[in-house]
């Protein structure tokens, strides 16, 4: 068999080329100073009310978009660590903005940082009372009895938690979004806070707060090159204003982490990555067990097929342990970021996410 | 269309990525040893200790030229934020109580749309 033949060149093409790579490097160079002289977009700007506000916690519920929802609300639990704007980027891309129009009605249970004398705040806290607490909330604002809830990554294992403590309701259908619950497959984190070296009582007694520098850098770490190339592509791509607008959206997202509260830090770090309780089923809030297993009611789980943070090996098992009948796990292109948000997430988990819940809502 | 094998931006891009995944596979690995974890966690604390130190000395610093410290400016935001909380609760009750009477309230989720939807699948249209 003959191999093909080299391309011929064509400079009638190489021309053209040349002149479209010069006209971006014009451009590179005027955008490049509008970049550094404006601002980014707003983002998690779809109209909503602030219904609690207690220290760390923030409860909002979203004006409903459209003219008929769904009698089951939902109650996003967002991660610990990030804001909750990564649902509710901007218009046309914003996944609570997705969900209203689809006719659901929507509150997010999202997180400020924890000041300093929070620092004692536990996990018991988090599981037993900010949750409990705005599901109350939810119910009475709504006047249904039944919540759907719906987790994004560490969300995902508060909701696992808040679900198996409180499995006789009123949460009547569960989502998880990227959530580990096998802590030794998360190796690199793992390997980061090895027992042996990793002195959690000694950080946390002296810090008071985990600082969010030291949680971005444990971040970055997972891909220590992307920082540098993430500027290239940007350097790259700055003609391209809708590339730009995209990457100062994530960008600010992913540096904008939140301090940890202490105590709940240490109990993270003691409980579920050097013990693996949820995984052992061994794990204990406030003194009740909290074993997935209890969990019955229907639950979607959503992986991301290249998550770095949260590998597949430490998600996989979340299916398989949770006592409900009615379970189903997807297996989606892309990372921890873009399962959930951007146009990967619009034409894979959102309608996915949609055609799951509408049924169970009603 | 240029081929994209003859096209130097698409080999630059295509090198970069390429070089992106292999240095972060390879420090991936270095990473995931325990002398890593021992070496980084020995620095890490170090780092963590001085910071500390850095933090309370900027403190003492900034309340000698008559400045506001962090502390100030916290205790101030703190301060804000319980009134913020507070207007909230204020917020929330009047608009509960507007929808018991009926009465829209800062045109915020006063007047709910029914609970009635079904999923485009029970209604027999497209899902």
């Amino acid at each position: 068999m003959n191999a093909p033949a080299p391309a011929a060149l064509d400079f009638a093409s190489i021309s053209d080329r040349v002149q479209s790579e010069v006209q971006r490097a014009i451009q590179r160079s005027i955008k490049g100073v509008e970049y550094f002289n404006s601002s980014g977009p707003a983002l998690g700007s779809t109209p909503k009310d602030v219904l609690a506000s207690r220290g760390t916690m923030q409860l909002y519920h979203y004006r409903p978009m459209a003219d008929e929802i769904y009698r089951v609300p939902i109650l996003i639990v967002m991660a610990t660590t990030n804001r909750g704007y990564i649902l509710d980027m901007v218009s046309g891309q914003s996944f609570i903005e997705f969900l209203l129009k689809r006719g659901y009605d929507v509150y997010m249970l999202d997180w400020t940082a924890p000041k300093p004398e929070e620092k004692n705040l536990r996990m018991e806290d988090y599981v037993l009372d900010f949750i409990p607490d705005s599901v109350r909330r939810v119910q009475e604002d709504s006047g249904v009895e039944d919540v759907t809830v719906i987790g994004y990554c560490f969300g995902g294992v508060l909701s696992l938690l808040y679900g198996s403590i409180h499995h006789d309701g009123p949460m009547k259908n569960l989502i998880c979004f990227t959530t580990p619950i096998d802590f030794r497959e998360m190796k690199l984190f793992s390997n980061f806070s090895d027992r042996r070296y990793f002195d959690v009582d000694r950080l946390i007694d002296s810090v008071g707060n985990m600082p969010p520098e030291l949680i971005l850098q444990s971040f970055d770490m997972l891909r220590p090159a992307s920082r540098a190339v993430g500027q290239i592509q940007l350097w790259d791509n700055i003609w391209n204003d809708e590339f730009v607008k995209s990457y100062r959206m994530f960008d600010r997202w992913a540096n904008d982490i939140l301090p940890l509260a202490g105590e709940y830090f240490r109990t993270t770090t003691k409980d579920l990555m050097w013990d693996n309780k949820l995984f052992n089923d061994t794990m204990t809030v406030g003194g009740k067990a909290a074993q997935l297993e209890k969990i019955k009611v229907p639950i979607l789980h959503a992986v991301a097929e290249h998550d770095h943070i949260v590998p597949y090996d430490a998600a996989k098992h979340l299916i398989k342990k949770v006592g409900s009948t009615d379970k189903e796990e997807v297996i989606l292109k892309g990372g921890h970021v873009s399962l959930v948000a951007g146009p990967n997430a619009i034409r894979r988990l959102w309608p996915k996410l949609d055609s799951w819940l509408g049924g169970r809502s009603i | 269309m240029a081929d994209k094998s003859n096209d130097p931006v698409a080999m630059w891009q295509n090198m970069i990525g390429e070089m992106e995944k292999g240095f972060n596979s390879f420090a991936n690995q270095a990473m995931s040893s325990p002398e890593f974890s021992k070496v980084m966690n020995q620095v890490g604390g170090v780092t963590a200790g001085a910071q500390k130190q850095l933090g309370e000395m900027m403190e003492k610093y900034l309340v000698s030229m008559n400045l506001p410290s962090r502390v100030q400016m916290i205790g101030m935001a703190e301060r804000l934020q319980s009134i913020e909380g507070q207007l909230n609760e204020i917020k929330a009750m009047l608009t509960q109580m507007g929808k018991a009477s009926g009465v829209p309230v800062g045109g915020a989720s006063t007047s709910m749309p029914p609970r009635t939807k079904r999923p485009p699948s029970a209604e027999g249209g497209p899902k």
